[in-house]
């Protein structure tokens, strides 16, 4: 009886879990299935009436015509969300691999061993998290101006580590922490401190090391605030500063809603993925 | 090799590229916060000391923004919290062929922050938004909208949870899973109800990564920018006008580069205090439970 | 008596409405010869790339444009759209002399950008005569700022055409005989309206973008026959009594009385266009062109064919929205700054073929009008036009609404335009939601511009 009512309570929990995930996301996306006449009714409309693939399409630079007859324009914002799409991936990859490699040693170190200067070294690694991008905004350009490095792909890199490894380090902290108090005991075995930690930490802590690599892909592949100002109008415009263009000046919402889905898909399969090895790790408790 | 050089091997390259990359803008800022720039009639500077400093202390709408920043980030902690926890339990208990849902409720956090302020613009709007498409279900020519005055914070606070959470939920996941099981098993022996399980075995080894969490979406929604402003760009009127929309609109439109960077670093001591604040209050002692 | 910001003059256009065919004359001339003869070839020599910036409008007409001229005249122009907050954006860029040589730009930006010395005005291209003689005077006098005319024609329209969707304003009761003559009319209309059962007869133009709420109130104290500022010398000149305070307490009655929706104060200018395009408005001040979208039955089902506008019966709506092409003066070799005249010399004026042709492509695909007297007055832009209003024999009309149009050239023409445009922004919003008096709005509206007329030395 108690079984049956934590199902039920269960199954209702995940639903409005579902509806909640789900409904914003919904709300604006099947914009992209909608002409713009069927976006603007008022009131709005809750199903497509008519769903169609058109924006898909015209983002990337094609011709659609619909069953109507209606031919829908391709969008000559096409050029810019490919070479977006293809920036946004360089500059995300480039930057979990980095940042992967960099945090998971410093975050191991400040979760799990003792040693003078430990607090100021830690903030000192976060403070430029602290920065409101905002606020660097301009000396960041003139600097990139100098250094020849606005609209190039290594400037946006490099601003996105300093958000990235700050960041990604201290979620990792906590993560660390919890795991069990293994290397005393791979010490007593002789271990050296690198070894204990390339051979015992590491893998234990797999599941951990993933969600920071998606972390830190997330940080890269969504950054707007830089990418606006260091990238936008070159050649390597990344995604988010693309997509943009969509939503000033000329409203094209079903564009927007088209290449804000399509923004989506690289995250959701990482998610995808990361979610079964989370599912395998529930058998890696060691001390059990 | 000592703890200390170990942590030093591996900290201070990164420090190294930190301190390079952002000492310049930093200094920058710092220079020009005590200069007045002026780009007009040809360029020029002036030193004026504190005036920007004092400046911004004198004008009403830093300290309005400066209320709207702090509201906005304390109810976007407590919804993260409470709707990540949530979702963390959910995940935990999905089980076998339901397993795959676990990849659509993180799905929010794929979603970034400005593509968020877009969904959640035309969620809110009444023009376009859900509750009068509801409403009008039912026959009224009503429109309900959020984005209004007096609760547009607390609607834009709830958007950012809703990008925010899965995040969290998928930390205090990683956290559960490394509970040893024998935990559960003795609570199971004792007879405990479910809320006391949750209470005394789920929940404490989780509070540090809450810990964790609450700096990090602090610092992530006081700097919060590019989500407020394709949300509702300030507004509606000055509503939602945070520090970081202050800031831009001085620094980046009128180009007041002085009296804004002397406002940011306002924001960075906030910054740096709410999170040391946490530190000493809630953090030492959680470091020290461990 | 009213006196207007600006100088502005109609005869040019009144002429187009009297007769179309004289006007061209000026293209059977021969401009291709006439540049030649002038020592201006316009293909590119220098082999270097010239950069060229714009917002995101229309981008695959430019892209089109931009390989015309790259093929046909060995151009190396290298086009992208820069996406966000435009003006801001391209400020960073002139500031840190960065790689851009022709930009889009509004008049008050092109004034700033002028201020700040990064941009080379037209005087300082080999035709710039022949071309200021194409122009109709007054919108080059709304674009020239210490005798120097900053940029070439990209667009002019009507902030603040009077857009009327008929069908609803007929099943109201009303028909074109009721269409308000002037703002207090508008607004007594909105509480017939309201009689008749129509919850949201109005669309403000009270929307956050930076041309949002400010622009609104500019044009319609200017179009009751105000003035804010000087357009000589920019000393601050409105008063409580006068057209700017008669303007703030009509708008106090009507956001008191609910006739505007709260989240309009939220809007970009999309989501105040899509709220307009879907039907359940029946007035609203929008763009001039965008009558075309409007009545566009793919892009405005809701509407299409309904929506008409408010003719000039003794007072003007709206204000001039304008942009030009800008060519900017970086440090770069005499060759490419060559080079940067001839393709703005090709893309903002005449081809290589004597045609103004980018204009009248804007003219054609978009209802964009322009400043060249050659483009409005040709058969192309008449009918473009009589094609794109829901009647065509309100072009007449279409072109009177457009030809008295102000300028405001005091708070425009001036280096502190877009300071005090963003102050003016927060200080209406204030005085709407914090319910500020309408004196305080206007005394400390004339403070800000003396501040800035101080703060900018301008006497």
């Amino acid at each position: 009886m108690r079984e049956k009512r934590w199902t039920i309570w269960m199954t209702l929990s995940v639903i409005v879990a579902l509806l909640w995930t789900l409904v914003p996301m919904y709300w604006t996306l099947k914009y992209a299935f909608e002409t713009h006449s069927e976006i603007a009714a008022f009131p709005p409309l809750i199903f497509p009436p008519n769903p169609q693939v058109a924006a898909f399409f015209n983002i990337f630079g094609h011709d659609y015509t619909l069953a109507s007859g209606q031919v829908v324009k391709g969008s000559g914002q096409a050029q810019q969300i490919m070479l977006g799409l293809r920036n946004s991936l360089i500059v995300a990859i480039v930057v979990t691999i980095i940042t992967t490699l960099v945090v998971v040693p410093l975050s191991y170190v400040y979760a799990r061993l003792e040693f003078r200067f430990k607090t100021a070294l830690l903030m000192a690694v976060l403070l430029s998290v602290s920065l409101p991008p905002v606020s660097t905004l301009i000396p960041f350009y003139s600097l990139y101006v100098q250094l020849d490095l606005v609209g190039t792909l290594t400037g946006l890199i490099i601003i996105t580590l300093t958000i990235t490894i700050p960041i990604v380090t201290w979620m990792l902290i906590g993560f660390f922490r919890n795991l069990p108090p293994i290397e005393n005991l791979a010490r007593i075995d002789g271990f050296s401190k690198a070894y204990t930690f390339i051979r015992i930490i590491v893998p234990m802590a797999w599941s951990g090391i993933l969600v920071a690599a998606v972390i830190a892909f997330l940080f890269s592949w969504n950054e707007y605030v830089y990418a606006q100002v260091l990238v936008t109008g070159s050649r390597a415009v990344t995604l988010p500063a693309a997509m943009s263009g969509f939503l000033f000046q000329v409203p094209n919402p079903e564009h927007l809603a088209a290449s804000l889905t399509i923004s989506l898909l690289p995250p959701f399969f990482i998610a995808f993925f990361l979610q079964r090895h989370i599912v395998e790790m529930n058998l890696s408790d060691p001390v059990r | 090799m000592s703890n200390l050089q170990f942590a030093l091997l591996v900290t201070v390259p990164v420090l190294c590229f930190l301190v390079i990359v952002v000492a310049y803008p930093l200094g920058y800022a710092l220079w020009v916060s005590f200069h007045e720039v002026s780009f007009f009639g040809g360029y020029s500077t002036e030193w004026v000391g504190l005036d920007n400093y004092v400046a911004v202390l004198e004008d009403g709408d830093f300290w309005r923004s400066a209320l709207l920043s702090v509201r906005f980030t304390v109810e976007s902690v407590i919804f993260t919290m409470l709707i990540g926890l949530g979702l963390a339990l959910i995940l935990r208990d999905l089980r076998g062929r339901w397993v795959w849902l676990r990849a659509i409720l993180i799905l929010p956090w794929a979603v970034s922050p400005y593509g968020t302020g877009i969904l959640f613009a035309f969620l809110g709007r009444g023009q376009s938004g859900i509750g009068t498409a509801f409403i009008s279900l039912f026959g009224s020519e009503e429109t309900i909208n959020l984005i209004a005055a007096n609760i547009v914070v607390e609607y834009l606070a709830l958007g950012n949870a809703w990008n925010l959470a899965p995040l969290l939920a998928f930390f205090l996941l990683a956290s559960m899973m490394t509970t040893p099981s024998r935990l559960y098993d003795l609570a199971a022996i004792d007879q405990i109800n479910r809320f006391e399980v949750f209470l005394h075995v789920t929940l404490p080894p989780l509070r540090f990564t809450f810990f964790v969490f609450t700096c990090i979406i602090t610092v992530l929604s006081l700097k919060q920018f590019d989500y407020i402003f394709t949300e509702t760009q300030g507004g509606p009127g000055n509503a939602s006008s945070v520090l970081t929309y202050q800031l831009y609109k001085i620094s980046f439109v009128n180009l007041e580069l002085g009296l804004g960077a002397a406002m940011s670093f306002y924001l960075l001591f906030l910054i740096l205090a709410v999170t040391l604040g946490l530190y000493f209050f809630w953090g030492r002692r959680e470091a020290r439970n461990a | 008596m009213k006196k207007r910001e600006t100088g502005m003059t109609r005869r040019g256009l009144l002429q187009s409405t009297a007769g179309v065919g004289v006007a061209a004359a000026a293209g059977v001339l021969g401009p291709f010869d006439f540049a030649r003869a002038q020592g201006m070839d316009l293909a590119a020599t220098s082999g270097e790339p010239i950069y060229f910036r714009g917002w995101n409008f229309r981008t695959d007409v430019v892209q089109a444009n931009v390989e015309r001229y790259n093929t046909n005249l060995n151009g190396k122009v290298d086009y992208a759209t820069v996406t966000g907050d435009y003006p801001s954006i391209m400020e960073k860029s002139l500031i840190a002399n960065a790689d851009l040589d022709v930009l889009y730009a509004n008049p008050s930006s092109a004034v700033r950008y002028y201020g700040g010395n990064w941009i080379m005005p037209v005087d300082d291209m080999p035709n710039a005569e022949e071309i200021k003689a194409g122009m109709y005077d007054n919108i080059r006098e709304a674009w020239s700022y210490k005798g120097k005319l900053l940029g070439l024609s990209y667009f002019v329209s009507t902030r603040g055409t009077m857009c009327i969707n008929t069908e609803k304003f007929q099943a109201a009761g009303f028909g074109e005989e009721d269409y308000p003559k002037d703002w207090p009319e508008l607004y007594s209309m909105l509480y017939k309206l309201r009689d008749k059962g129509e919850k949201t007869p109005y669309l403000a133009h009270w929307f956050a973008e930076w041309f949002g709420i400010s622009w609104g109130f500019v044009f319609e104290m200017m179009n009751r026959g105000g003035v804010m500022a000087d357009p000589e010398t920019h000393k601050p000149m409105m008063t409580v009594d006068g057209p700017a305070g008669q303007t703030l307490e009509d708008w106090k009655k009507i956001w008191k009385d609910g006739f505007v929706p709260e989240e309009v104060l939220s809007y970009n200018e999309a989501a105040y266009i899509d709220a307009f395009r879907s039907g359940r408005y029946i007035i609203s001040p929008q763009q001039i062109y965008d009558l075309k979208t409007f009545n566009d039955p793919e892009q405005s089902a809701a509407v299409a064919g309904k929506i008409g506008f408010l003719p000039y019966q003794g007072q003007p709506w709206g204000l001039i929205d304008s942009a030009m092409y800008l060519m900017t003066s970086r440090d770069r070799p005499d060759a490419v700054t060559d080079d940067v005249k001839k393709f703005a010399s090709w893309y903002g004026y005449k081809n290589e073929d004597g045609q103004i042709a980018v204009a009248e492509r804007w003219m054609k695909e978009n209802m964009l009008f322009s400043a060249y007297k050659e483009v409005m007055e040709s058969d192309l832009a008449k009918e473009t036009i009589q094609a794109s209003i829901s009647n065509p024999d309100d072009y007449e009309k279409l072109i009177e609404v457009y030809s008295h149009t102000p300028f405001p050239k005091g708070i425009w023409s001036v280096v502190w335009s877009e300071e005090f445009n963003a102050w003016l922004r927060e200080k209406l919003f204030a005085f709407l939601q914090q319910d500020l008096s309408v004196e305080s709005v206007i005394t400390e509206a004339n403070d800000e511009i003396a501040r800035l007329n101080k703060k900018y030395k301008i006497d």
